[in-house]
C-alpha cells in the first residue's frame, strides 16, 4: 500500500505491507532507528512516539493508520547541532538511563506525561511512567529528571 | 606512577555517550543500516525432548517473498555447536534432528520482509518423535549428580558436621530461588553481512572477541575474516557474554543468499535461544555460640542445567568466606533436565546463594535474640576463613554503619509485627552483600595529538555501565586533558582486545590498561624532556614529571606545553599500544582475549590475598494485613568497592542492582509447565520486572575505600554488588513485618495470607 507519513515535520512517501507497524516503518524504511523495539507486543514502551502530540506505541500502530498524523520521534527533539530538548537535558544531568535502550521511549513518554498534566507529584510521575519498562532500573532518576524538566516544559 | 595527580577519577562526570543515546543517534546492533537486508524469523520447537522426523515446508515456501528456509536437513553440517563460556558442552540446534528443550531453534525462514518471514515461519509444520521431558527438580527422569571440583571449588575446613552437632544455637533450613530471565530491553538481534570471504556481524555483545573467535571455529573460517560490531548494547546482565546458536545460522543464511540478513527475534524466543538463571535449592546449617560467634557453616546447593551441560554457579565460593567460621563444608549438585543451558545472570553465584545464607543469618539472630547487624559484626573478619588469606580490604561493617544510620535502623523494634501503620504491617530487614573483585586482561591503543586531543581505542563494551565515560576519565586524568578532549572507540573487534564485560571486572580491566598506556606516554615525553639541553625541564627527574592541564610539569612548577614535549618524540601524534595483564594471570592471557577465550583473575582464587567488594542492604516493606500485598517504600544500600572512577554512573549501577534485588524477592520468576517443560510467562507483561511505581525510594551510598593491592588503580568493580543480598533483606523485612519466614522466592501474596 502506498502511504504518506509525516515524521518530525518531513513527509515521506512509501509503500508498505498492510501488516507493517509504524515501528518497523520508522526503523526499517525511514532509517529512524531511535525508536526502539523491545517486545513488539505493546508491553514495554520502548517504541513510544508522539502522534499529534499524544503518546502511542509504534509497535501497536499500523503504519497505514498513522497516515495524516504528525508523528514526532526522538530524532525530532533536537537536531545535530541544536541544544538538547529540556527533557533530554534533564535525563543527561540526572543520569536517568544506563544502556539507553528504553530511553527514547521514556523521553517521549515523559514529555507527554508532563503535557497530560500527570507530572504534578513524584507519585503521579511514577504511576504514569509505569508503562515504560527500564530493565537497567533507572526509575528513581527518571522521576528526578521529569521533576526537573517539568517547569521548563510548561513554560515552553 | 607519580602520585598527587588523581583529580578526575572519583569526580562525577556525565556520560560522554549521553547525547548519542538521548537523541536516538546511538546505533545499537539492529539499528546499523545495511544495504537491502533480508529478514529472518526463527522457528522453534514445540516439544522439549525428542527428534524431528521431518518438515512440511510447502505452505511456508509458498508465502510471497520467502527466499530460503534453513533446517538441519539442508545446513546441519555447515556449522559446529557454539562453545559456552562455562560448563563444557551445550545443546544443539540445526546441527541435528535432536530436540533438547522447548523453544530450541529448529529452522530459520528468510524472506524479503519481516512480515513475510513471520507468516512463513508460522506455516512451517513439523513432525516430531516426542518423548516425555523432565522439567526441573523432582521431575521424573531428571538426573542428579555431585558437581566435581574443576571450574569451581568446594571448601572443607575443620569439622563442620561435628561442630554443628555440638553447637548450642542452630539454624537448619532449606531454601529455594526461581528461574529468571535477563530480559534486557534490546532483543537478541543478529545482522550478518558478507563481503567476499569477509563477514561483518552486528550483534549486542559483552565480548566481541569471544563472538569472533567462537563463530570462526563454528564456521571453520579465520577469526581475522570476521568483524564483530557492537557499539551500543541495550542491556546485557550476562545474557550477551557467550555466543549463542543463532549467530552462525544467520551468517550461513546470509552466505547462501548472497545478501545481508537481519534477525530480530521475538521477546518469547529470547527466553529459550539464550541463557537464563537456573532455579536453585539450598540446605544451610549454621551453628553458633551463645554470643553469636559462628562455629559451623554447611551449605549445599542444587542447580538445574541442560542435559549435556555441566554449567553451575557454585555460589558457595562466596558464602564460605563472608563470615569468620572455623568449620566450613560446602557441596554443590547439578540436576540435568530437558531445558536450555543456563548461563551468567547478574551476580550469577551470589544472587541465589547469598539469599539462603543471609536469611539463615537473620534466623540465627532471632534464635540468639541478637540484633542482625550485631551478629554480622561479631563474625566480621579481615581473613578469608576458607583459605586463611588476608582480605586486600574489607569494609563490610562500615557499609552496615553508614547504611544503617541513613536508614534509621537504631529505632527498629526487633519483635515481629511490632511496627504497624493502619492496615499495613511494617517490617525492616537487612543483609550483607559480597562479590569477588575480578579483573581481566586488556589491550588498548591511546593516541595523543599536539593539539591536546586523545583517542582511546579498545574492544571494551558499554552495556549501560558507563564504560565509554570511565575510559575517557582515566585517559583525561593521566594525560592532563579535559574529558571533552578525549574520544573513545569501543565495541568492535577491529580494536585492541579486552576481555569479557562481566563479573564486575570490566572497569578494573580496561581502566588499568588505559592508565598503563598513558603512563608509557608520560614516560616517553618525560624522558625526552629531561635529556634535552634547551628545555624548561632539562635535567629534571623524569619520574617526577606529570601531565596536567595540557603541559608536562615538574613538582616545582617548571613546565613545557604538550606540543613542545610531543615534538621531541614524534613529528606528529604519539600512539601507544599497551597490554595489561593483571597480577596472577599468565602472559598468554592477552592472547586468549584475542582468541576470544575467557580469562579472569578472580577475587577468591588469588594466591596473594582474597579480593572482595562488600556492601550492606537495608529495606522497609509494608505488607497489607488483609490482602497480603507487599510494597517496598524505601531501601538503602552502602557499598565499598575501592576506587570509584565515576560516582555518577557507579551510583546508577548500584541502585539498578538494588532494584533487581527487589524484583528478585517479589516479582521475578519464570514459571515452568511441569509436563511440557515449557516456560509459560515468556513475555514482559507476565514475567514481572519492577516498574517505576514499584520502587519509590532507593538510595545507594558509595563508602570510600582504598585498596592498593587489588590492582594498580584500586578498582574493585560494582556492576553486581547492588543486587546481592537484597532478596534476603526483603525476605527478612517480610519476616519482621509478619512473623512469617518465607524461604522460597519470589515471595507471593499467597505466602502471606
Ligand atoms: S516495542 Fe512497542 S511496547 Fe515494546
Ligand atoms: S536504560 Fe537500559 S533499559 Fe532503561
Amino acid at each position: 500500500m502506498d502511504i504518506r507519513l509525516t515524521v518530525n515535520g518531513t513527509e515521506h512517501a512509501l509503500s508498505v505491507d498492510v501488516r507493517t507497524t509504524l515501528l518497523d516503518a520508522l526503523r526499517e524504511r525511514l532509517e529512524l532507528t531511535g525508536t526502539k523495539k523491545g517486545c513488539d507486543l505493546g508491553q514495554c514502551g520502548a517504541c513510544t512516539v508522539l502522534m499529534d502530540g499524544r503518546r502511542v506505541l509504534a509497535c501497536f500502530t499500523l503504519a497505514v493508520a498513522a497516515e495524516g498524523a504528525a508523528i514526532t520521534t526522538i530524532e525530532g527533539l533536537a537536531g545535530d547541532d541544536e541544544p538538547l530538548h529540556p527533557m533530554q537535558q534533564a535525563f543527561l544531568e540526572n543520569d536517568a538511563y544506563q544502556c539507553g535502550y528504553c530511553t527514547p521511549g521514556q523521553i517521549m513518554s515523559a514529555i507527554a506525561c508532563v503535557q497530560e498534566g500527570y507530572a504534578e507529584t513524584d507519585e503521579q510521575i511514577r504511576e504514569y511512567m509505569s508503562g515504560n519498562l527500564c530493565r537497567c532500573a533507572a526509575y528513581p532518576k527518571i522521576v528526578a529528571a521529569i521533576r526537573q524538566a517539568r517547569p521548563l516544559l510548561e513554560n515552553r | 606512577m607519580p602520585d598527587g595527580t588523581q583529580t578526575m577519577i572519583g569526580q562525577p562526570a556525565l556520560r560522554i555517550d549521553g547525547r548519542a543515546k538521548l537523541t536516538g543517534r546511538a546505533r545499537y546492533a539492529s539499528d546499523e543500516v545495511v544495504p537491502n537486508p533480508a529478514h529472518a524469523f526463527l522457528v522453534t520447537s514445540s516439544i522439549a525432548r525428542g527428534r524431528i522426523r521431518g518438515f512440511h515446508l510447502d505452505q511456508a515456501r509458498a508465502v510471497p517473498g520467502v527466499l530460503d528456509i534453513l533446517t538441519h536437513e539442508n545446513v546441519g553440517g555447515e556449522a559446529e555447536k557454539p562453545k559456552p563460556m562455562a560448563g563444557g558442552d551445550t545443546t544443539s540446534t540445526l546441527e541435528s534432528d535432536r530436540v533438547w528443550h522447548d523453544g530450541q531453534i529448529i529452522a530459520v525462514v528468510v524472506a524479503d520482509s519481516f512480515e513475510a518471514a513471520r507468516e512463513a515461519a508460522h506455516k512451517v509444520r513439523v513432525d516430531y518423535e516426542a518423548e516425555r521431558p523432565s522439567a526441573t527438580f523432582g521431575s521424573p527422569g531428571a538426573e542428579e549428580e555431585v558437581r566435581k571440583a574443576g571450574e569451581h571449588k568446594d571448601y572443607h575446613v575443620g569439622d563442620a558436621e561435628a561442630a554443628f552437632a555440638a553447637a548450642p544455637f542452630k539454624v537448619d533450613a532449606r531454601y529455594g530461588t526461581p528461574t529468571q530471565h535477563h530480559n534486557p530491553i534490546e532483543l537478541f538481534t543478529t545482522t550478518c553481512v558478507w563481503n567476499g570471504s569477509k563477514l561483518t556481524v552486528y550483534e549486542p555483545s559483552q565480548f566481541v572477541y569471544g563472538l569472533r573467535g567462537n563463530l570462526a571455529q563454528q564456521l571453520h573460517i579465520e577469526p581475522g575474516d570476521i568483524h564483530v560490531i557492537s557499539r551500543y548494547v541495550g542491556g546485557a546482565f550476562g545474557s550477551r557474554g557467550g555466543i549463542t546458536a543463532r549467530t552462525a545460522w544467520i551468517a550461513i543464511a546470509a552466505r547462501r543468499l548472497g545478501r545481508p540478513v537481519r534477525l530480530v527475534p521475538t521477546r518469547d524466543q529470547g527466553f529459550t535461544i539464550v541463557t537464563y538463571r537456573a532455579e536453585t535449592r539450598h540446605h544451610i546449617q549454621l551453628g553458633a555460640t551463645s554470643d553469636g560467634r559462628l562455629t559451623a557453616l554447611r551449605h549445599e546447593g542444587w542447580e538445574v542445567t541442560s542435559r549435556p551441560s555441566q554449567y553451575n554457579v557454585s555460589g558457595t565460593e562466596t558464602t564460605a568466606r563472608v563470615y569468620a567460621c572455623p568449620n566450613i563444608l560446602t557441596k554443590v549438585n547439578i540436576v540435568h533436565a530437558d531445558r536450555n543451558t543456563p548461563g551468567f545472570m547478574r551476580a550469577p553465584p551470589e544472587t541465589p546463594y547469598m539469599f539462603p545464607l543471609e536469611v539463615a543469618m537473620d534466623e540465627l539472630a532471632v534464635a540468639l535474640g541478637m540484633d542482625p547487624v550485631e551478629l554480622r559484626r561479631v563474625n566480621d573478619t579481615m581473613r578469608d576463613p576458607a583459605t586463611g588469606l588476608e582480605y586486600s580490604s574489607r569494609s563490610l561493617m562500615e557499609c552496615y554503619d553508614q547504611a544503617g544510620a541513613r536508614f534509621g535502623w537504631k529505632s527498629r523494634d526487633p519483635a515481629p509485627r511490632s511496627m504497624r501503620d493502619g492496615d499495613w504491617l511494617v517490617g525492616w530487614g537487612c543483609a550483607s552483600a559480597a562479590y569477588p573483585a575480578n579483573i581481566g586482561p586488556a589491550a588498548v591503543r591511546v593516541t595523543l595529538t599536539p593539539e591536546g586531543r586523545a583517542r582511546v581505542q579498545i574492544a571494551a563494551h558499554d552495556i549501560g555501565t558507563g564504560a565509554y565515560t570511565v575510559l575517557a576519565i582515566t585517559a583525561a586524568e593521566r594525560l592532563g586533558l579535559p574529558i571533552e578532549h578525549v574520544t573513545v572507540e569501543l565495541g568492535g573487534s577491529e580494536l585492541p582486545a579486552a576481555g569479557l564485560a562481566a563479573g564486575s571486572s570490566h572497569t578494573a580491566g580496561i581502566c588499568n590498561a588505559v592508565a598503563k598506556a598513558c603512563e608509557e606516554i608520560r614516560q616517553k615525553l618525560a624522558l625526552a624532556a629531561v635529556v634535552t639541553n634547551d628545555g624548561a625541564l632539562s635535567g629534571q627527574d623524569a619520574s617526577a614529571l606529570v601531565l596536567r592541564e595540557g603541559a608536562l610539569r615538574s613538582p616545582a612548577g617548571a613546565k613545557e606545553d604538550l606540543r613542545a614535549a610531543l615534538s621531541r618524540v614524534t613529528g606528529g601524534v604519539l600512539e601507544v599500544y599497551a597490554e595489561n595483564i593483571p597480577q596472577g594471570l599468565p602472559r598468554e592471557s592477552i592472547g586468549k582475549a584475542y582468541a576470544g577465550q575467557m580469562s579472569m583473575s578472580r577475587g577468591h582464587s588469588r594466591q596473594d590475598a582474597t579480593t572482595y567488594t562488600f556492601g550492606a542492604q537495608f529495606v522497609e516493606v509494608r505488607v497489607h494485613s488483609r490482602t497480603g500485598e507487599v510494597r517496598v517504600p524505601r531501601a538503602v544500600g552502602a557499598f565499598a568497592a575501592g576506587t570509584i572512577v565515576n560516582p555518577l554512573t557507579a551510583h546508577s549501577q548500584c541502585i539498578g542492582g538494588m532494584i533487581w534485588g527487589i524484583g528478585a524477592a517479589l516479582h521475578e520468576a519464570t514459571e515452568i509447565d511441569p509436563n511440557a517443560a515449557r516456560y509459560v510467562n515468556d513475555n514482559l507483561s507476565e514475567y514481572l520486572i519492577p516498574v517505576n511505581a514499584d520502587v519509590p525510594q532507593v538510595e545507594a551510598i558509595l563508602v570510600p575505600e582504598r585498596d592498593d593491592r587489588v590492582n594498580p588503580l584500586g578498582i574493585k568493580g560494582l556492576g553486581e554488588i547492588g543486587i546481592v543480598g537484597m532478596n534476603a533483606a526483603v525476605c527478612n523485612a517480610v519476616w519482621h513485618a509478619t512473623g512469617r519466614r518465607i524461604r522460597e522466592l519470589p515471595i507471593r501474596i499467597e505466602d502471606l495470607l
